[in-house]
């Protein structure tokens, strides 16, 4: 059996498979249908400082190989996550990755200031990059100072592993990863979706409610992965891929293009159990591979 | 012949016993599955894998139309509207497919109901015949409703009539039943002769449907109960793709529910529907 644990600065993890941001709930809703301790860790639904009701539907659309959505942010506020979903988590033998979200640097380091005080969480994704909220005016992660500014801002107030989830909606995605690290990030995440669009030829409205949205799903994997690889050359920082990862195939591709961890996004919403399975995949490609470690898997993309 | 209990609860491979088209447009699929059929309850949907690539992407959600739970089995009835119903409709007998449920939260029968109104639009007729005959056996009254815009959109006439019920109909072409819309047509009734005691109406159908009968829940004095139809990205919970607008919010509580999870019915009073 090999050992599939890796290490992501100062956290660890029992494997590389996590379930991404918003596409599991706060981890009860799919408990009855996965085994949640054989995840990597789980990254919760984005929490922001208050209450969040998200957007008018219609909210998703469903395109080949992907979807759209644009929901908004809908959470329940850090005070009930604390209060009602915090305790379910802290139950499970698995990583613990609090999401934050917010439309200031401020709002981010005032969301972390209120969880330093709870125990059970064992690291930080910090959400620089949801292109469905409007009051940032555009996505942290579009600017490098923004990108730096807010990372340094909630480094000062935390000693937790911090992740920075980029976007890929910019031209050069290792400048703001750079950014990300010389502030004092742990880690990249990457890709959050792709802004996207789908227009209803009958009505000639948008098929979804804020016109764009999202794109996520197995349609974006290629953008993903080089985006992966673009980060992996320029910047010496973990990194955690994502981006329409259905399997472990998928998730190896990323492994090998230089990411330490993956994260199973919309995957999810088919079926809860796809990290599940991946996880055994990456077991079977190790044995069949002869490889003892998935850690030796890690950027070992060969040159072309 | 078996249906795979696919690890946990919630997930089965279903062997499809039948695929039957009702009319050029309709078609009714028999799957197996004993803890689906006997667990399952009217309103309650399930979330269908219809093939194993990723287009079309998702599950596509389904009414539980009829079960037969001594024999375990359900039906999923649909017309085809994109991709996922197209590939379903190309399914047959013999083959599997990957099903989630029962989901959702389905109709609720309460004691003190005298006369049931069942009043689908369209397809929404899905859910009725399975909601029918639990009201029989409850031993309440029953009337159905049922629109379409023409003859062979219409489904299940038959088999409510065998039930014992009495069944109206409207089609916009006048191709069978009465020209108009059923909404209409149950308003007509209403005005015509009150319906003493607890009258409650089941509705399933399009939004300006689901919103027509808000207004008869109105202006009648009525209660009703709402199976909405949207689209859904996972059907647990997870996405919060599928919001529903609450009407009155109360200081402290949420602006949308979800479909998936705090649905599909939902009181006629409760929500307000987006066209």
């Amino acid at each position: 059996m090999a050992d599939l644990s890796v290490q992501i600065g100062e956290l660890r993890l029992k494997n590389p498979v996590l379930v991404a941001s918003g596409t599991f709930g706060y981890g009860k809703e799919s408990a009855h249908l996965t085994n949640l301790n054989a995840l990597g860790g789980i990254i919760t639904k984005s929490v922001t400082l208050k209450p969040r009701d998200g957007n008018p539907p219609h909210r998703i659309v469903e395109l080949p190989a992907g979807m759209l959505n644009s929901i908004g942010l809908a959470n329940v506020g850090v005070e009930v996550f604390i209060k009602e979903k915090l305790p379910f988590l802290n139950g499970l033998d698995t990583t613990i990755i609090v999401n934050v979200a917010g439309g200031t640097a401020e709002e981010f380091l005032a969301v972390v200031e209120r969880l330093e005080n709870e125990e059970g969480i064992d690291a930080y994704e910090l959400n620089f990059s949801c292109p469905n909220v409007r009051e940032g005016g555009m996505e942290f992660s579009q600017d490098p100072r923004v990108t730096a500014n807010a990372t340094a801002m909630v480094r000062k107030a935390t000693r937790r592993p911090l992740l920075i989830k980029l976007t890929p909606n910019v031209t050069r995605i290792s400048d703001i990863a750079r950014a990300a690290k010389e502030s004092g990030a742990d880690a990249v995440a990457l890709i959050n979706t792709l802004v996207g669009m789908a227009v209803d030829i009958n009505t000639r409205r948008a098929k979804i409610n804020t016109v764009t949205g999202g794109y996520s799903g197995p349609a974006i994997k290629p953008v993903a992965l080089a985006k992966v690889y673009e980060v992996a050359c320029h910047v010496d920082i973990p990194i955690v891929g994502i981006g329409g990862i259905m399997n472990g195939n998928d998730a190896l591709e990323f492994i090998i293009t230089g990411a330490t961890a993956i994260e199973v996004g919309t995957a999810n919403f088919i079926d809860p159990r796809t990290g599940e399975r991946i996880i055994g995949e990456l077991g079977d490609y190790s044995q069949r591979n002869g490889v003892q470690s998935i850690r030796e898997v890690v950027g070992t993309l060969r040159a072309a | 012949m078996v249906e795979t209990f696919d690890s946990r609860a919630g997930f089965f491979e279903c062997p499809i016993l039948s695929v039957n088209n009702l009319s050029d447009a309709i078609y009714l699929m028999r799957l197996y599955s004993p803890t689906i059929a006997k667990n399952s309850y009217p309103g309650q949907f399930v979330n269908i894998k219809v093939n194993d690539e990723f287009i079309p992407l998702l599950r596509k959600p389904f009414s539980v139309c009829r079960r037969d739970a001594k024999n375990g089995w359900f039906e999923v009835l649909w017309k085809i509207v994109g991709k996922g119903t197209e590939v379903m409709s190309r399914l047959q007998s013999g083959e599997q497919v990957n099903v989630l449920g029962p989901l959702g939260h389905g109709f609720t029968i309460s004691k003190d109901l005298e006369l049931a109104i069942l009043i689908g639009g369209g397809l929404g007729v899905a859910p009725l015949p399975f909601l029918c005959v639990e009201l029989l056996k409850a031993g309440k009254k029953v009337e159905v409703f049922l629109g379409a815009k023409s003859a062979h959109e219409l489904a299940f006439v038959d088999e409510f009539l065998q039930m014992g019920v009495e069944v109206f109909i409207t089609t916009e072409d006048a191709s069978v039943g009465e020209q108009g819309l059923i909404t209409e047509l149950l308003i007509e009734r209403l005005k015509q002769k009150s319906r003493p005691g607890k009258v409650t109406f089941f509705s399933c159908g399009p939004t300006g449907f689901l919103n027509s009968m808000i207004r008869v829940s109105e202006n009648f004095n009525i209660a009703g109960q709402m199976a909405i139809e949207t689209m859904m990205g996972c059907g647990f919970g997870i996405c919060v793709g599928c919001p529903v607008r609450v009407r009155d919010p109360q200081p402290g509580e949420r602006l949308y529910k979800l479909t998936c999870v705090d649905g599909p019915v939902f009181d006629a009073r409760e929500v307000i529907l987006h066209g």
